[in-house]
């Protein structure tokens, strides 16, 4: 499925160079599922995410169609309270991380590094990393269907519910495990893209000359790297509670349960944003290219994604205004929910003067992007609606908010991903989609959905609550259910009647497609449908914003850009070499958490596979290193890059676990108290031992640069050393901690205390494995002033912890 | 409502107001109604006009005036829509504050309310009541209801009455509000807190000041002797594990489980799932586990007899 | 390689962690001095945000840095205290944020 041909600008290659592509990494001699299983090609594993999401967004919806049917009449006892209640569980979990986010990480990976002239991501095989993680996470969460104990708490999982006392066996479990699991997946994800569009954007590609797409998505990396850590620590906290017997949601150990709320919600609500901006930025695209004419207030549109993404993260608490914060706080969260809905207005505005005085060509796609503009109008004004808290008393946790997410995630996000499918379908299988069975399966999909949920308004109006299994006759909810239950079942069918359209096009029968099928503006359109292993033949020249359009078409006074020869890379093109050691990593995650729950070997065991696959996957090219430039436009290395970026995901983790000792300071109900048991000079000596490890670590970065391999291996060797005094420290400060009566399981303060600083702790020790690492490298003679990058990225690392530490001191140690 | 009338009123509707916290959360709700729906209204007609008005003739290759953009008309849809949301946002802060005022009416009724798995239990501390699952109010008079809850969080919630306030085990929240009109007023827990979530449900009985008063004397008093079946049916509870949860005053102590003091004047059973009649009462009590998923109350392998003489008794406690 | 931006040398290095070590010998002491008892806490926020800038600006060369860099880990630490300063102070009784 690979031709060299660049499609529908003819006449532009220098007549008679035939574009040579030389693999310098020769693809392995593999072929089939050996080949799926260690590609690192981004638009393979584009197409990996896209079906596996798709597979779990059928059963997503399998699980849905069960609720509704469950709910056609009162009391109709379809499936038991206990099945019915982890329906939803796994109905809202699949839905949110198993199926739109990854399906919209098949176009990310799929079309950005074509939208910005690049040939693959920054980094391939964490590329590949993150969707065998992903896939491992979907697969151990379905896992606990097998074994009969599905969560049932909820996708939020409140505590004290998800705690041991309620919530006995394995079911929770298996969510809070395969949450860390895909969180993994998502942030590693994020760091890669957020480091490929910032560094890797063809010559003349300036940011604000991406496509909407590529903006959508850089922010909704952000998101996923600042939000997620909230929801990793909160689960954190349930983990160690069912696991360990700490207190953190124990009621009876001064444990507040608000804690958990807000954690979850921090991360939750820029979570919605992750669902639903990459599906704003296929609206972006897809309006325009079936205008016929640009994006209306482009730059208000990138400005207005990035203002959504940055205040969404001060609105959480919009998801608990029953809880009882106080009018204070309440009215702050509805001011800045409020706030929130101006920017995404804008954009519906921008939308319609898009379409304003063009010329509308009705593909499939254009019905599902303006499908988008009028249903999430629709979601977004009852999310208005629930920006104020006294009309939220009535509506939270009522069918009413069910219709709100229902219309901003289907009419939202589904209908944005499946306008991206009518869309992009051409160029990753060079088949067209049948345009009349796709109207048809629109029009399913828009009716069946509509009537689904737009009675779901009237439901919460007259009171019926959510997380219901059943309802009783004389509650009024009887008509409005039976009539949402048949409209599922048309949208089920309007979703089988794409299965359907999809295959069609893959037959020998279905027809094929050109490069540019669309006429379309960005450059992904630019190279054969599909693309070559190697993307383009020659990087393409970027001419503004709708390069290719402009190409095409010129400018504002219809003046087409100098025509530039276009001769292919002399050097060849390099491809990333695949592997297979993101699978094994996986594969360990998941052994690992089966055996969370079932057996402390099989922990062992997985997180063997996972260190091993680990250190081979970072070691696996040393011998062959690459040939690419890897110092991209902003001028950084594209791992020092990512380094930096990890950094700021971390703040937020370690910010909420110092938050959380702040937050629970104090309120222990039996001792012992800090100040009875903190030995604050020993702990000044380590600190200052951890400061001068710092030193160490520039000295050894500075001697790796000028190539003084005697100073590397003698600073390297120290920085390992001092850091394993600093936790030689610590582990004295442990034993003595348990013998004088604190432990994890003693109080708050000690659940806090050993939580934070132990993760601490494991930071340095991830810090000293490396360090040492580093030291093998170099004694082997492959740690040249070349590898100066590898050094900075480890001290980049380093310094942090060490910053981190900074912050503890002072917090837990110094601070009366 | 100015749509559908009666068609809303249904006993949980929230568009119903039947208390002064109802009242001013629907006067809000009015406000945010008109204001988004006109908004959603203008946005569709738009979006109709312009997917009707500008589609491509057939056959009709020529490209469209290029327009980029306009900054006097971002200014605008950024103002308008700003506006919108200053009509919607000050009457939300200025309810906000109102009904949450920490000061409480000396003359208030108070009534704690703790929510349990999967039941409601509601005491008068100024009147030495305890009752579960129904909740007398008087009409007219303040009422300020204390929440919280010994297992996990609950939500105590009766549209008509008002807005819904969390139970949260560890903190306690406040509710107050003046029910206004005599009536019968469903409620239903709104936080999924397990398997029967969906059965926790409840009765707000409103009454005018002097049925309120005659309800508070008989719940004061003591539950008559029974006589006859009801006897004997006093003499098994006695014997059984009953006695170990329920609390029937003078008799058994037991704190797990709803007060059965004068369960015999309450309408409903097992927290709103079933009418308080001796034939359910006898099938609840026989096997309460298939009737109401994962309730802690255990089957007792009661026979028919034994369970009609229980149900006998229970009823009796008026 | 493309060209190195401007370095800090050794003898910065080493001055960097000569105030580090002074400023956390200070923090040490200040705690047992009484007469600071009401300033103390902003006193040793103050001074671990100093060994906090000297670390990230020297140690991890953020100073000599390009601005990007700058700003993606400025507003990321920005976004995460403001964030935790919330979780702090929301759920329970700390300092003075009663509720």
């Amino acid at each position: 499925m690979t031709n060299g041909n660049t499609g529908a600008v003819a006449g532009r290659r220098v007549a008679g160079a035939e574009p040579r592509t030389v693999y310098h990494s020769p693809p392995a001699v593999l072929a089939g599922l050996a080949s799926l299983a260690t590609t690192v090609d981004h638009k393979r594993i584009g197409i990996l995410y896209g079906v596996t999401a798709f597979a779990f967004f059928l059963l997503g919806g399998l699980e849905a169609l069960l609720i509704r049917t469950q709910l056609l009449r009162p009391h109709l006892g379809v499936v038991s309270a206990e099945t019915y209640n982890a329906l939803f569980t796994m109905h809202g979990t699949t839905m949110v991380f198993l199926a739109i986010m990854p399906l919209n990480a098949a176009f990310f990976n799929y079309v950005i590094p074509l939208m910005i002239g690049a040939r693959d991501v920054a980094f391939p095989r964490l590329n590949a990393l993150s969707y065998w993680i992903f896939l491992a996470g979907g697969l151990f969460l379905n896992a606990s269907f097998l074994f009969g104990t599905p969560p049932d708490a909820g996708w939020f999982g409140y505590a004290n519910l998800t705690t041991r006392p309620f919530s006995p066996g394995p079911a929770i479990d298996y969510w809070m495990l395969s949450l860390q699991i895909l969180g993994a997946s998502s942030i590693i994800a994020a760091v890669n893209f957020i480091a490929t569009i910032l560094n890797m954007r063809a010559p003349g590609m300036t940011l604000m000359r991406m496509p909407l797409f590529v903006w959508m998505a850089l922010v909704v990396q952000f998101l996923i790297v600042l939000a997620f850590p909230a929801v990793t620590v909160g689960l954190i906290f349930l983990l160690f509670d069912r696991f360990f017997g700490t207190h953190f949601y124990d009621v009876s150990a001064g444990g507040d349960l608000h804690l958990w709320q807000h954690l979850f919600w921090i991360f939750g609500h820029p979570e919605v944003y992750i669902l639903i901006l990459p599906a704003f930025g296929i609206v972006s695209e897809v309006l325009p290219t079936f205008s016929r004419k640009p994006l209306f207030g482009a730059q208000v549109m990138i400005y207005s994604g990035i203002l959504i993404g940055f205040f969404g993260f001060g609105v959480w608490s919009h998801h608990m205004f029953t809880v009882g914060m106080g009018p204070i706080a309440d009215s702050a969260f509805a001011i800045a929910t409020m706030i929130i809905a101006i920017p995404t207005g804008v954009k519906i505005f921008n939308w319609l003067a898009t379409m304003w005085g063009g010329r509308l060509r009705p593909s499939v796609a254009f019905h599902y992007a303006a499908g988008l503009v009028a249903l999430f109008t629709i979601g977004g004004l009852s999310g208005v609606m629930h920006a104020s808290p006294p009309v939220d008393l009535q509506q939270h946790d009522s069918y009413f908010v069910v219709a709100h997410m229902h219309y901003v995630l289907i009419g939202g996000s589904l209908f944005g991903i499946f306008a991206g499918l009518y869309y992009w379908w051409p160029k990753m299988t060079g088949r067209m989609l049948d345009e009349r069975l796709g109207r048809l399966q629109f029009w399913l999909v828009a009716v069946g959905f509509n009537v689904a949920f737009f009675p779901q308004h009237f439901l919460g109006a007259l009171g019926m609550p959510r997380r219901i299994y059943t309802y009783s006759r004389g509650s009024g909810w009887e008509l409005w259910n039976f009539v949402s239950t048949l409209g599922a079942y048309v949208l089920g069918l309007g979703v089988l009647v794409f299965v359907v359209v999809a295959i069609r096009s893959l037959r020998t029968a279905g027809a094929r497609a050109s490069g540019d099928p669309w006429d379309g503006r960005t450059l992904e359109w630019r190279t054969s449908s599909p693309p070559p292993a190697h993307d383009f033949d020659a990087i393409p020249p970027v001419y503004g914003r709708d390069t290719f359009w402009r190409e095409k078409y010129g400018d504002a006074r219809g003046q087409k850009p100098a025509p530039r020869v276009e001769t292919p890379d002399p050097h060849g093109i390099h491809l990333p070499s695949p592997s297979g050691w993101p699978l094994v990593i996986a594969l360990g995650l998941a052994v690992a958490a089966f055996g969370a729950i079932y057996h402390l070997a099989l922990v062992v065991i997985g997180a063997g596979l996972t260190v091993i696959g680990a250190f081979a996957f970072a070691l696996e090219h040393h011998r062959n290193p690459a040939h690419v430039e890897q110092v991209g436009n902003l001028g950084v290395d594209h791992r020092k890059l990512a380094m930096w970026t990890f950094l700021g995901s971390e703040c937020f983790l370690f910010g909420t676990l110092i938050a959380t000792y702040l937050a629970y300071k104090g309120r222990s109900v039996v001792g012992p108290q800090p100040h009875e048991i903190l030995n604050i000079p020993l702990t000044t000596l380590s600190t200052f031992d951890l400061l001068m490890s710092s030193l160490l670590m520039v000295l050894a970065l500075a001697a790796v640069q000028r190539g003084d391999r005697r100073q590397a291996r003698l600073w390297l060797a120290g920085t390992a050393l001092f850091g394993a005094i600093f936790l030689a420290f610590q582990a004295y400060e442990f034993t003595a901690f348990v013998h004088e009566g604190l432990t994890l399981q003693t109080n708050l303060f000690g659940s806090t205390f050993f939580v934070l600083t132990g993760f601490h702790g494991g930071h340095v020790t991830i810090g000293v494995l490396w360090l040492l690492a580093l030291l093998v490298l170099d004694l082997r003679g492959r740690l040249g002033v070349q590898d100066a990058t590898k050094v900075e990225v480890a001290g980049l690392y380093w310094h942090f912890v060490d910053v981190v530490w900074i912050v503890i001191f002072t917090v837990v140690y110094l601070i009366p | 409502m100015a749509l559908g009338g009666c068609a809303w009123d249904t006993p949980m509707s929230t568009v119903v107001a039947r208390s002064d916290f109802a009242r001013a959360i629907l006067h809000v709700y009015s406000i945010v109604t008109w204001v988004t729906g006109i908004i959603g209204v203008l946005v569709f007609a738009l979006l109709i006009l312009v997917l009707v008005r500008f589609r491509a003739r057939p056959g009709d290759t020529t490209l469209p005036q290029q327009a980029r953009g306009q900054t006097l008309l971002e200014i605008a849809w950024t103002i308008a829509p700003a506006l919108a949301l200053l009509i919607i946002a000050i009457p939300t802060i200025q309810v906000v504050f109102r009904t949450q005022s920490a000061a409480t009416a000396p003359d208030a009724l108070q009534v704690t309310v703790r929510g349990w798995q999967w039941w409601w239990e509601f005491r008068y501390p100024q009147l030495d009541i305890v009752t579960a699952n129904e909740l007398h109010l008087p009409a007219g008079r303040r009422v300020v209801v204390t929440l919280n809850g010994p297992d996990v969080i609950h939500s105590f919630w009766l549209p008509q009455l008002g807005g819904k306030r969390d139970v949260i085990p560890g903190r306690v929240n406040h509710v107050t509000l003046t029910p206004e009109q005599p009536g019968e007023y469903w409620g239903q827990c709104a936080e999924f807190c397990g398997a029967s979530h969906a059965n926790m449900g409840m009765r707000a009985i409103v009454q005018p000041a002097a049925d309120f008063e005659r309800w508070v004397a008989q719940q004061q008093a003591a539950p008559a002797e029974p006589s006859g079946p009801a006897a004997a049916g006093k003499a098994i509870f006695a014997g059984s594990a009953c006695v170990g949860c329920h609390t029937i005053k003078g008799f058994s102590a037991g704190v797990l489980a709803p007060d059965l003091t004068h369960f015999g004047s309450r309408t409903m059973l097992a927290a709103g799932m079933w009418p308080n009649t001796p034939e359910n009462v006898a099938e609840w009590v026989k096997d309460p586990q298939r009737l109401k998923p994962g309730v802690k109350m255990p089957a007792l392998g009661l026979t028919d007899e034994q369970a009609k003489a229980i149900a006998a008794y229970l009823t009796s406690l008026k | 390689m493309t060209a190195h931006p401007a370095h800090a040398s050794t003898g910065t290095y080493l001055k960097v962690a000569v105030i580090l070590s002074v400023i956390t010998a200070l923090e040490f002491a200040v705690i047992y001095i009484r007469r600071l008892t009401p300033i103390l806490i902003p006193l040793l926020l103050t001074l671990s945000a100093g060994k906090f800038a000297l670390v990230v600006m020297f140690f991890m060369h953020l100073r000599y840095d390009t601005k990007p860099l700058t700003f993606l880990f400025v507003s990321s630490l920005v976004l995460a205290i403001g964030v935790a300063v919330a979780v702090a102070t929301l759920p329970g009784e700390f300092l003075i944020f009663t509720r």
